[in-house]
């Protein structure tokens, strides 16, 4: 399915259309199943993306902004600095796993780009130190 | 070594406008008002956000309207917060919603976590459970915190250990959640451990 285009159940479609480009407040129950067409993040049997993903705009993605209809618009603009997709579905206000499809969608058209952290860096005996010693400056 | 995140496979040619930090997380769990919120927020640099999350449940009877096996997804919130190491490196700490019928259902939480902190309140012991189960299970190194409500822990540590049969390996420490320095050194505590067991597999 292409970027732009979510494919909105019948007779949920008007709403959709009517959402103003901030979203306000907690995100109904339903809308999930609107914007992502009640995909799932990961395809199925893929593991959805860790919650500290890393979610960066690409120059095409921040030069197509005004293209994008809000909800991508909303994401593509809100990574212009790398954030977690955790950090981007709270500040949105959307449930995660709505971000996680989104971003997905926007990634395969060349307006994100996803890092999904190594999984292997848990067991990274470097990559601890250097937590350990970040942490141990912390002033009380 | 790894030292930045490497794209995914899905990732697209097109340049990021900024390279992002290599991301590693910690979980904080525990019971219902235990002060997992309070201890992300003490040493976050950002103030506590929340996000809502999908979980699947699958229940131990049958639904009663349809007689077949329950699977329910229950919306959860959990609360987050990070510090930055460096401009590579950036440790999230998330709090795991605290009802204990979540605790089998943390997976997607927890994936790749490096390590997890359960907050006990001995006042109301069996309510961590769940989470040091849940920890020992996916053999994800972990510590035991007792929060000091008030300064004062309601039992002597080897008690709530006996209590709470937590394994000898198994660090038990005292801190306060709402003091900086307190929860810099649980995280620690964490840290050490998941530090001494990749030296250990590293040996091998
Ligand atoms: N006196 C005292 N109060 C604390 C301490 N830690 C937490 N609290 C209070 O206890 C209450 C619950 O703390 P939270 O941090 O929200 O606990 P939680 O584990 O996030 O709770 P849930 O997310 O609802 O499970 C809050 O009112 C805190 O202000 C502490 O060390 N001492
Ligand atoms: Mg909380």
């Amino acid at each position: 399915m292409a970027v732009g285009e979510p494919v909105p159940r019948p007779h949920e479609a008007a709403e959709d259309v009517s959402g103003s480009p901030e979203p306000v407040g907690r995100a109904p129950a339903i809308r999930p199943f609107l914007l992502t067409a009640g995909r799932v993040s990961g395809g199925g049997n893929a593991p959805p993306m860790p919650l500290e993903t890393q979610i960066v705009s690409t120059s095409a993605g921040l030069s197509a902004l005004n293209s994008l209809t809000f909800e991508h618009r909303d994401i593509v603009a809100a990574c212009r600095w790398p954030e977690s997709v955790a950090e981007l579905a709270a500040r949105l206000r959307q449930h995660l796993n709505v971000t996680r499809v989104l971003a997905e969608d926007l990634c395969a058209a060349g307006y994100l780009e996803i890092f999904v952290p190594n999984a292997r860096a848990t067991q990274d005996v470097s990559v601890l130190r250097r937590i350990i010693d970040g942490l141990r400056a912390v002033p009380d | 070594m790894v030292s930045v995140p490497s794209p995914t496979d899905r990732a697209h040619s097109a340049t990021p406008a900024e390279r992002p930090p290599l991301p590693v997380k910690l979980v904080i769990a525990g019971g219902f008002g235990v002060g997992k919120t309070t201890a992300v927020g003490s040493i976050s640099e950002i103030r506590p956000l929340t996000t809502e999350a999908e979980i699947t449940e699958v229940a131990a009877g049958v639904d009663d309207l349809t007689h077949t096996p329950a699977k329910t997804t229950t919306t959860v919130a959990m609360d987050f917060g990070c510090i930055t190491i460096d401009p590579t490196l950036k440790l999230y700490l998330f709090g795991t919603p605290g009802q204990e019928r979540f605790g089998f259902m943390w997976d997607d939480l927890v994936e790749g976590a490096l390590g997890g902190l359960v907050i006990v309140d001995t006042r109301r012991l069996d309510d961590c459970y769940a989470a040091v189960d849940y920890f020992e299970y996916k053999d994800i190194p972990f510590v035991v915190a007792v929060n000091a409500f008030d300064g004062k822990v309601a039992h002597p540590l080897d008690e709530v250990r006996w209590a709470l049969d937590i394994a000898a390996h198994v660090p038990l420490i005292v801190f306060d959640a709402r003091k900086t320095g307190s929860v810099r050194d649980a995280l620690l505590a964490v840290l050490e451990l998941a530090l001494s067991r990749a030296e250990a597999a590293t040996a091998t």
